[in-house]
């Protein structure tokens, strides 16, 4: 949920990156802290285990453009991706204004895309928002490695639904489209903001530019896990 | 907080005026009043030595995971939270549903004083943002193509 402070003249806004376990999320935000100008962020804020996994939360928060003499403050979170973490992921995802969410294009993750998007949508609808109401985009990340599904295949999985979603194709661990979808979804939020100005926020999420048609079932079948 | 919450120069200067009578009674050094999800409300006092947001952040964090805890021995949540270090130290306590406060306080005073004068100051910050104006909008107009059109964060070689 945004917060606007005429006093401090300074807006807030909140993205969560979410996903499966180990699809990248912590890398994206690690690569967004290391190349966006010191100037517009804080310090990264990591609660990992000793073995790096998330255990609660990572969070940077960065500034970006002034409107009409307010800085526009964006909160990036990550959520534990490892499914017994639902609890947290619950509490990460209150009060989020857009949503950057993460799959792994290899093949043997396929089950856990589809687990944790379904996940998403729960826990949104726990805080009675609607994924069709929120701003998000998705990344296909790992693009780089050698056993990953076609785009075609992981569209008809994850973004199929009648209003679908600005996907991008993500290798994070080198930063190729890292800041593309950020950009998206931050984009998506500001108009969401502007139209919100004295309406009940009942508007339909911008549409995105070149949004196709929905995706036929491509005849493609996932090979069982190894 | 279903609305948007927009707070007007009025109703920052208000809170402001509450938490600097909390800050002088409890002789702490700084107060912070955010909404559960980590978001800045308001803060005053000595803020030039940390970063309030980080601050925000993780106490949201650490409050809402201690709500498990207290449901575990029958509680709905744990209505306030002290963190002892050797020097600093930081308690925080529920506003409402919606809101919590965090006070940063060092060896001038006691977790006692701080806890005292934190309920009623709770109190009264309660009252305050019950009492703001529930509109549908924020009422901040502006032409989103002007921001929209061109990248809002850039990839910056290191």
């Amino acid at each position: 949920m945004s917060i606007i402070n005429y006093a401090s003249r300074e807006i807030q806004f909140k993205i969560v990156y979410y996903g499966p376990a180990l699809c990248g999320k912590t890398t994206n935000l690690a690569y967004i802290h290391e190349r966006v100008c010191p100037a517009n962020r804080g310090d990264l804020v990591s609660l990992a285990t000793a073995a790096d996994r998330t255990l609660f939360f990572d969070f940077l928060p960065l500034n970006a453009v002034v409107i009409k003499g307010f800085v526009t403050k964006f909160q990036l979170y990550t959520v534990p991706g490892q499914v017994i973490y639902n609890a947290t992921r619950q509490l990460v995802l209150r009060s989020v204004d857009g949503v950057v969410f993460v799959a792994d294009s290899q093949w043997e993750k396929m089950e856990e895309n589809v687990e944790s998007f379904r996940n998403l949508e729960e826990n949104l609808a726990q805080q009675n928002i609607s994924i069709d109401e929120i701003p998000y985009v998705l990344q296909y990340n790992k693009r780089d490695l050698g056993n990953i599904a076609p785009i075609n295949y992981l569209e008809f999985l994850l973004n199929n639904r009648r209003k679908r979603a600005q996907s991008f194709e993500v290798t994070s661990s080198t930063g190729q489209n890292v800041f593309a979808s950020l950009n998206a979804v931050s984009q998506m939020l500001l108009y969401k903001f502007s139209k919100q100005s004295n309406v009940t926020p009942t508007v339909a999420p911008p549409a995105v530019a070149g949004q196709p048609e929905p995706v036929a079932a491509p005849k493609i079948v996932v090979p069982a896990r190894v | 907080m279903n609305c948007i919450p927009a707070l007007t120069i009025e109703n920052v200067a208000s809170l402001d005026g509450i938490l600097g009578d909390f800050l002088k009674q409890a002789e702490a050094e700084l107060t912070v009043v955010i909404d559960r999800g980590g978001n800045v409300i308001s803060q005053f006092g000595d803020v030039s030595v940390m970063d309030v947001t980080i601050i925000a952040a993780l106490a949201a964090g650490s409050f809402a995971a201690t709500r498990e805890l207290a449901r575990r021995i029958g509680e709905v949540e744990f209505n306030a939270l002290y963190h002892q270090g050797n020097g600093s130290h930081i308690f925080m306590n529920s506003v409402d549903d919606d809101t919590i406060m965090i006070t940063v306080f060092g060896r001038r005073t006691t977790v006692g004083l701080v806890r005292f004068y934190s309920a009623t100051t709770a109190a009264a910050v309660s009252e305050l943002l019950k009492s703001l104006p529930v509109t549908g909008g924020h009422g901040f107009t502006f032409d989103a193509a002007d921001v929209t059109s061109v990248p809002l964060f850039v990839d910056r070689p290191v």
